[in-house]
């Protein structure tokens, strides 16, 4: 038994050095240690070498020598001469040698004497290759003798400071500071009186008009039928109509005909392409490891993107989505099960959104506690402003100083996550798994399931859009074999080899490509519970994590605990030994009186509809966050959404149905007092385009989207002069939310038109207008060629006819028709470029030049300036 | 509050376009009249208004600075102070020897070796006697140029939260550099580039790539900009392929009469305002970055004080000549990078401390001397502040293997100033007797920015931004100090 632990670190300690190995082979060794640096307490107190600063304490003395140094070998999976060195219960108990420690004595306590000596933890390379474990520091040593000398007091017996620890109250959270309207659960508010009935078509509308009211004004008129057709599927689907949608749209004169347009929007496979961006966003997705250089890629990821766009095309009501995310793999037994269905696959899969820091771990350099750490403390501050609107990052190091979030409040919160994320008993992200080179013991890896290979509805829809290109490439392959053989039998019988001809070389060469990207089996990036007791969670003075306090039990914020049921975990009957703590916080957040769950995901909805939130700090509810412009329209939007099953949809209906939303972006100068910033919605904003739907739309209206859904991401990769590119793949370029999103090199389009790198999230992006954007649109090659194929495209699908091609060519690109002056004067635009092009073409070319190429490349052009148009980004 | 007459204005052109309209409008555009008159307008227009954060206007400085404008060799990796500025005699007598202390911080332990004196020889130079090593022979011409901090600290021996620590002040990712503060400060003096430019080998990587130079959670408009220092200086500044000029000239026209006519159905919306002076900015730009990057124009004896006809100092140095061009301009900050290999930082030299930082100096040593030479030839030097360092330094112990290198060292590295308020030929703080912990007069990264804001004429208490409600600053809430020592005040 001891021997098969054993080998399972060998294992460990050659991946690691093969990872490490596996950097340019002319730069130095880069030698992991297994445990942290000690550092930072020497440089903050440098002129005596790191002296102590504070009481021995148990916890001190535990964190900074045994876990740090020694419960590799002397802890939960392993205990090295029969020693466990977690608790002071054990180390007192010894192992086979006797106790380790013999309190008011060190120079007879084992352990001392061992480290004191420099004997302990071994100087050798004790898992293998390059593997250390880090010297107890100088200091340290002395204050262990002082520790053991003083008695080995156990916590609560020695100076250190108190903090309280428990839900109970603290003094730092007063009555003053929690009277702060999002620590307060929402109540239903009383739909306003208006006067102005006729532009209320549904309590948003009360609610907004009747401030309105109050300043003298009222909504714009309702905006023209085509603008707000192109404002529904920007919003929606992030895609232009196409003409023969915009045709049969406009032709519609039910009544309804726009209630009816968003029903088929909501039910596009494109919805949830849309949205997810949006939540990747919060969550801060990413296709890399992050963190350094390399930038490392993960593998599996993409199939959590994969689930958040199938998640919302469902509908699936919010609090069970937060619930799949939070604690997938505490709703049921997975480990006891020999296989898995889709649907429970899919629950396992939710958990990457608790694995979305960047991590490094898998490098041992940066696999030291700090960093280990790092990951956990990043994963909080994704998660506390994506879905509770707090910045709890603050509280970490200090309490919050506007929020009444006590520090220790912040480490009662991590610890709901430390039975996963045990920076002491950690495990490893996964790209060693692919390539399989090394094997790393289950153990050590994040993943969550090894025998995930049942494919899911996605991957085998996914797979099937490859099968029919294979075939048809097969067949055409089977066509020149058997024409090479009649022609070839004339003159005898042909052995298979000699029918081989570049072409069908080439076209065997397509088919491994297609094949490659087919499916196979697959890991789970996910994140579980990693059994057994927990190592203890301690306050961090300042943050510091060789500065431990006291101990927490976990816990979620007192402050927004008010008329909730509380926290309370109940270990699941699980063959993973998971500790429920995570289902329980899941339960706690979609209760749904809850004052941030449902707020926070009203106002993400509406921000991303309206320009901006209710509340225009998405990610700070706090005191130090802006108050929302409109209290009561949020809290009866929160409730409403609570009402109607937590459904998404439901609340995009209820918005777009709107007066509100339906009204005109345009306004006169005397709006710029009364309603400057258009925050009253006396108006509908004007934006531009995010970056992904810019590109997007590009590529539809040039009919060069390819729409396969899911799967791996489609790359990217640098052009000669240094502009990072989507690799094309057949039939054009697949969405945006389908492009590997990197946190370094990012797309350069996307990147100039504020695409966000996940360091570690963005609720809210910023929008920037700066002169490279302007040259990226006009002069890079991928523009230009969206400009060919939309001529082309017309050209053929209209014929010669110039006026029908410019009608055609505006209803794409605008979504509305030219004018009659408009229509006259590109045509005589046309005209012109077509003379010059004609002119040099002629001054250029060997050859006569018909005037039908002139007239192509000036259509081409005509249509390259559309597209730099701000007509074509901005939407009204 | 000229917002309105802005409009009223534009209103004007507008209906003078309606009278003038016939039948081949667009004849109009094609002389070029109508485009040349209308863009200082919008201009105009777009300054008066309040969203002028778009723009980068020149901002007056606390208090008047020395310098203007600032140039930072950023050496990634950790150059070690105990071979370049450092000379540490002790090593020589404690050769091998292995303190136990200083296992405390050393990243390998099994790789540690003792004490490793510098394989190169230091001399005092120039009249102030400053002392360099023989790695870099022309820098030491500069010596009475220079101020050497010889007490830097840091906290952190990670590369990546190292490079995070010097350039933003905090080891968080996403954090305003310290180039976006000075911008923020300072806006900028030239109109047709960006104010902050960042020049790196573009076929090569740098650790953490635009990390270096992002406005964090500052407005956009203050990011660094990375200037492409071989080909095209920008992405796209040119199209890809050959166009024929009469079609360009005439499609750039037609682009902006149609983004005219849409702003002019929409003349309340600031956004349009500023897309379309983006658009005259990058026209602007096809211009003035050609021009700064056009290197024909330097003298043939420029071109080799640089190092341009030496394929080994080419490359860094073509760097230091565009940074010169880029501050005459009235650039106010440039970030030089330099990059070796893919995932190898230029001074991370673990590994052969004396081949590698023959190497590293052998590339950089000339063009650094060159520029600072240059400048102050030009006259320039009084108002560019240089700054020369990495993120942190190394250990004085060998790092083992068949040639010693050495590990990483946060607890005292070197770093030196030049320029614009810096007294020239001084020396700042000291290490211990081995070079491995800074003892005396300590200049923690806060303070390093402290003072090189004040050289330009900011105070750090008083350059903050508002952000998530609290007023941050780029020397954080922990007290700093500016090192008077090294300014002439």
């Amino acid at each position: 038994m001891l021997v098969g632990r054993f080998e399972t670190w060998i294992c460990l300690a050659i991946s690691v050095a093969w990872l490490t190995g596996s950097v340019a082979a002319d730069s130095p060794p880069t030698i992991p240690r297994v445990e942290q640096d000690t550092t930072s307490s020497k440089v903050e107190n440098p002129a005596d070498g790191g002296s102590r600063q504070f009481d021995v304490s148990e916890a001190y003395i535990m964190v900074n020598i045994f876990h740090t140094h020694c419960i590799v070998c002397h802890g939960k999976w392993k205990q090295e001469a029969g020693l466990d060195l977690r608790t002071r219960d054990s180390i007192l108990k010894g192992g086979k040698s006797g106790p380790a420690l013999v309190p008011g004595k060190p120079d007879k306590s084992l352990i001392y004497r061992r480290i004191r000596a420099d004997e302990m933890p071994p100087k050798q390379n004790i898992f293998g290759n390059e593997q250390y474990v880090s010297r107890v520091r100088a200091a340290d040593i002395d204050n262990l003798q002082a520790w053991v000398a003083a008695g080995a007091p156990a916590a609560g017996e020695t100076n250190a400071a108190k903090v309280a620890t428990g839900p109970e109250a603290d003094p730092f959270v007063d009555e003053d500071h929690l009277d702060h309207w999002s620590f307060k659960p929402p109540i239903r508010p009383e739909i306003p009186v208006v006067t102005n009935t006729t532009r209320v078509r549904n309590p948003i509308d009360a609610f907004l008009l009747s401030r309105l009211e109050q300043q003298n004004l009222s909504f714009a008129p309702d905006t023209e039928s085509l603008i707000l057709m192109r404002r529904a599927y920007f919003d929606l689907i992030g895609l232009p109509p196409t003409v023969d949608e915009i045709k049969r749209y406009a032709e519609d004169n039910d009544s309804q005909a726009y209630e009816r347009l968003v029903d088929r929007l909501l039910e596009s496979p494109h919805y949830g392409e849309r949205w997810a961006m949006y939540w990747l966003d919060a969550a801060g997705y990413s296709d890399t490891h992050g963190q350094i250089n390399r930038d490392e890629f993960r593998p599996f990821i993409w199939r959590y993107r994969d689930y958040v766009i199938c998640a919302l095309n469902k509908d699936k009501p919010y609090d069970e989505f937060l619930r799949e995310q939070i604690a997938g793999d505490e709703l049921y037994d997975y480990a006891a099960l020999d296989s898995l269905s889709p649907r429970q696959l899919d629950v396992l899969i939710a958990t990457g959104f608790l694995r979305t820091a960047s991590d490094a771990t898998d490098e041992g350099s940066f696999n030291k506690t700090g960093n280990r750490h790092a990951v956990l403390d990043e994963q909080i501050d994704i998660f506390s402003t994506a879905v509770m609107g707090l910045t709890m990052e603050c509280a970490r190091c200090h309490s919050h100083k506007f929020d009444p979030i006590p520090q220790r409040d912040y480490y009662r919160f991590a610890a709901i996550f430390r039975s996963a994320y045990d920076p002491y008993d950690w495990r490893i992200p996964n790209h060693v798994l692919h390539p399989p080179k090394l094997p790393v013991p289950r153990r050590y890896q994040r993943y969550l399931y090894h025998n995930s290979d049942v494919p899911t509805p996605e991957v085998k829809q996914y797979n099937a859009q490859l099968d029919l290109p294979i075939q048809n490439l097969e067949a055409k392959i089977s066509d020149i074999k058997q024409r090479r053989r009649r022609k070839l039998t004339e003159h005898g019988e042909i052995p298979e080899e000699q029918l081989a001809t570049p072409e069908i070389q080439s076209l065997q060469k397509e088919i491994s490509v297609l094949q490659s990207r087919l499916l196979a089996p697959m890991r789970i990036h996910g994140l579980a519970d990693t059994g057994g007791v927990a190592t203890p969670v301690f306050v961090l003075r300042r943050g510091r994590i060789n500065s431990p306090v006291q101990e927490v039990k976990p816990g979620v914020p007192i402050a927004l605990n008010r008329g909730l049921e509380p926290y309370r975990v109940e270990k699941p009957q699980s063959s993973t030994d998971t500790s429920g703590r995570r289902l329980a916080l899941a339960k706690w957040l979609t209760q749904p009186n809850h004052p941030l769950t449902a707020r926070v995901m009203v106002n993400r909805v509406w921000q991303h509809h309206f320009g901006r939130g209710l509340v225009d700090t998405p990610a700070n509810f706090g005191r130090a966050g802006a108050p929302p412009s409109h209290d009561k329209l949020l809290d009866w939007l929160a409730i409403e959404f609570v009402r109607r099953g937590w459904s998404i949809k439901a609340l995009h209906r209820l918005i777009m149905t709107s007066t509100a939303y339906r009204q005109s972006s345009r306004f006169d100068e005397s709006l710029h007092v009364a309603d400057p910033d258009g925050v009253l919605l006396s108006r509908f904003p004007f934006r531009r385009l995010d970056a992904e739907a810019i590109r997007d739309s590009l590529l539809r209206v040039s009919g060069r989207l390819n729409d396969r859904p899911f799967g791996p991401a489609d790359d990217f990769a640098m052009d000669d002069g240094g502009e990072v590119v989507a690799t094309l793949i057949p039939n054009g370029y697949r969405r945006s939310i389908y492009l590997a999103r990197r946190r370094q090199r990012m797309h350069t389009l996307l990147e100039l038109f504020d695409s966000p790198a996940m360091v570690p999230n963005c609720v809210e992006r910023v929008q920037s207008t700066v002169p490279t954007q302007a040259l990226q649109l006009f002069n890079s090659k991928f523009v230009r060629e969206c400009s060919r194929s939309l001529a082309v495209g017309v050209i053929d699908l209209v014929g010669d006819d110039r006026p029908s091609q410019m009608r055609r060519i505006y209803l794409k690109v605008f979504i509305r028709s030219p004018t009659e002056a408009e229509l006259e004067r590109s045509l005589n635009a046309l005209d012109d470029l077509s003379r010059r092009w004609a002119e040099h073409l002629s001054a250029t070319a060997l050859d006569e030049v018909s005037s039908g190429e002139a007239y192509r490349h000036a259509l081409a052009t005509f249509c390259h300036v559309l597209l730099n148009s701000p007509e074509f980004i901005y939407v009204d | 509050m000229n917002e309105n007459s802005g409009s009223r204005q534009f209103q004007q052109l507008c209906h003078a376009d309606a009278a003038s309209r016939r039948r081949d409008f667009f004849a109009q555009v094609a002389t070029g009249t109508l485009g040349a008159a209308l863009a200082p307008l919008l201009v105009e227009d777009l300054l008066a208004g309040e969203r002028s954060q778009r723009v980068l206007l020149p901002q007056a400085p606390h208090f008047p600075g020395k310098a203007t404008a600032l140039i930072q060799f950023f050496m990634t990796g950790g150059p070690s102070q105990v071979d370049l500025f450092d000379p540490k005699p002790a090593l020589k007598n404690h050769e091998g020897e292995l303190p136990r202390a200083f296992l405390d911080n050393v990243e390998s332990v099994g790789a540690a070796g003792g004490l490793l004196p510098s394989p190169f020889k230091f001399r005092k130079r120039g009249e102030s006697g400053l002392e360099i090593s023989d790695v870099m022979p022309h820098l030491a011409q500069c010596a009475d140029d220079l101020a050497i901090i010889r007490s830097m600290w840091t906290t952190s021996f990670n590369h990546e939260s190292g490079v995070l620590m010097m350039h933003s002040g905090r080891t968080l990712k996403a954090s305003p550099s310290i180039g976006s503060w000075m911008v923020y400060g300072l806006g900028s003096d030239n109109q047709n580039l960006p104010a902050y430019v960042a020049l790196d080998d573009p076929h090569k990587r740098i650790l953490l790539d635009k990390q270096n130079w992002q406005a964090g959670w500052l407005p956009p408009v203050y990011q660094g900009t990375r200037l492409r220092a071989e080909g095209s200086p920008l992405l796209n500044l040119h199209p890809k392929e050959e166009f024929p000029e009469s079609v360009l000239q005439f499609s750039r026209e037609l682009m902006s009469r149609l983004a005219l006519e849409h702003h002019q159905r929409r003349p309340s919306e600031p956004d349009l305002g500023a897309r379309i002076a983006s658009y005259e900015l990058a026209a602007r730009m096809q211009v003035s970055a050609t021009d700064a990057f056009d290197l024909a124009r330097e003298a043939q004896h420029t071109h080799c004080a640089y190092g341009l006809d030496n394929p080994n100092t080419a490359s860094y140095g073509r760097r230091c000549l565009i940074a010169r061009r880029l501050v005459e301009r009235g650039v106010r900050v440039v970030q030089i990078y330099m990059n070796v290999n893919p995932n190898d930082n230029p001074w991370d030299h673990h590994s052969d401390i004396e081949g590698n930082l023959m190497g590293s100096c052998g590339q950089t040593d000339q063009p650094v001397a060159a520029l600072l030479k240059d400048l102050k030839q030009r006259g320039l030097l009084d108002h560019t502040l240089l700054v020369w360092g990495g993120e942190f330094g190394r250990l004085p112990l060998a790092q083992k293997g068949s040639k010693p290198g050495r590990d990483h060292g946060a607890n005292g590295f070197s770093v030196w100033l030049a320029g614009g308020g810096v007294q020239g030929g001084s020396v700042y703080g000291a290490t211990d007797e081995f070079g491995y912990h800074a003892v005396e007069n300590r200049v923690s990264v806060h303070d390093l920015h402290a003072t090189i804001l004040h050289a330009l004429g900011l105070d750090h208490m008083r350059l903050v931004f508002n952000h998530h409600g609290l007023d941050e600053r780029l020397t954080g809430v922990e007290p700093a100090r500016v090192v008077k020592d090294i300014l002439q005040l």
